[in-house]
């Protein structure tokens, strides 16, 4: 898993050095940073569920003929899932904030998902709108302070960025 | 490899869970301790030669037998060998204690190394004790109880002098990638 500690250490390991100076610098910088980030985690671990439902609330509010005969949401089941996948995102952002890096969204996220998508023919940009939806909710300081929202926004536009 | 935050990660993905105060308690208890933690691999580092080059001397002291003819230090070709993979050890070590989880050391030391000095001839018992050795003195300097040891000249003794505080986490954390490898050489 790729975060600032596994690629000093990869680093070092190819060139058979302890490591340097500007290794454990490097992670003192990451690690100075890690209170806004996992603050971010914390707060958006603990109010979950109901930032799923909003952001899917949003998505079906936006393209209604979704739920339509022969659409992706055309049964509570499909509905369901969508909503499943979209707290599957979140709970990958999550991650992303413990470690500090995009390694769980590209490793679990974002990898094969454009292959996924088109083959069960869903719209992208359902997604799109739900995360969008999330990012532009998300407020200082009422959920989180200043710093840690820009860590979950930063997270939040690289998945929507991975699926428009 | 993992860190301690990937750690978390994986563990919490295999129960399909978003990681929430619970966790980040220990991750947060990492980032306090980071200064900390830093100085202590640090302190290794610096210190890498001397803790290594005093554990081999010191295995080699407890049993002359080694740099007898047929002992497994001698030749020079041998001895060099030995403190060769004694510096690799502890280097995987400092990595593990940077990241605060020992999937490197494990992965990419550990995994078939008792396999390797078998088919070599390498004493497993002997490996050991240098890596206790290596134990004793990278806690020492984590620590900062090293001493001048009974040469009152030993012109290589130092301290690191960094400020004190309370390092027993760190350095209990430290002792277990050695047992690690003790055990994992057992």
């Amino acid at each position: 898993m790729k975060s600032v500690v596994t690629t000093v250490v990869t680093a070092a390991d190819a060139a058979g050095r302890f490591p340097s100076q500007n290794d454990l610098e490097a992670v003192q910088g990451n690690i100075q940073r890690a209170a806004a980030r996992l603050e971010a985690a914390e707060k958006l671990a603990s109010g979950m569920d109901k930032v799923v439902r909003e952001a899917g609330d949003a998505c079906f509010k936006k393209y209604p003929y979704l739920k339509q005969q022969g659409e992706a949401g055309s049964t509570q089941t499909k509905v369901d899932k969508c909503y499943r996948d979209l707290g599957h995102y979140m709970r990958l952002v999550n991650y992303c904030l413990v470690v500090g890096g995009t390694g769980p969204l590209d490793e679990w996220g974002i990898a094969g998902a454009r292959e996924v998508y088109r083959t069960l023919n869903l719209p992208t940009a359902a997604y799109v709108e739900a995360l969008t939806y999330t990012r532009d909710r998300a407020c200082s300081p009422r959920d989180m302070s200043p710093q840690a929202l820009n860590e979950l926004k930063s997270y939040l536009d690289y998945a929507i960025n991975s699926l428009s | 490899m993992l860190d301690a935050f990937s750690r978390a990660v994986i563990s919490a993905d295999s129960k399909n869970a978003a990681i929430g105060s619970g966790e980040l308690a220990a991750l947060r208890n990492y980032v306090s301790q980071g200064n900390q933690r830093l100085d202590a691999v640090n302190a290794i580092t610096s210190n890498a030669s001397c803790i290594v080059s005093d554990a081999v001397t010191g295995m080699i002291c407890e049993n002359t037998g080694l740099i007898q003819a047929g002992g497994n230090c001698y030749p020079n070709r041998r001895m060099a060998a030995c403190l060769r993979d004694g510096e690799i050890v502890l280097r995987y070590i400092s990595y593990a204690l940077l990241a605060g989880d020992a999937s490197v050391l494990d992965d990419r030391c550990l995994n078939g190394l008792k396999e390797t000095y078998i088919a070599l001839g390498v004493p497993l018992q002997s490996a050991a004790r240098a890596v206790g050795i290596m134990k004793a003195s990278s806690t020492a300097h984590i620590n900062e109880t090293n001493t001048s040891g009974t040469n009152p000249d030993e012109t290589r003794f130092r301290k690191m002098e960094t400020v004190k505080g309370d390092c027993s986490a760190l350095v209990s954390e430290a002792a277990s990638y050695f047992d690690r490898v003790a055990s994992a050489l057992a």
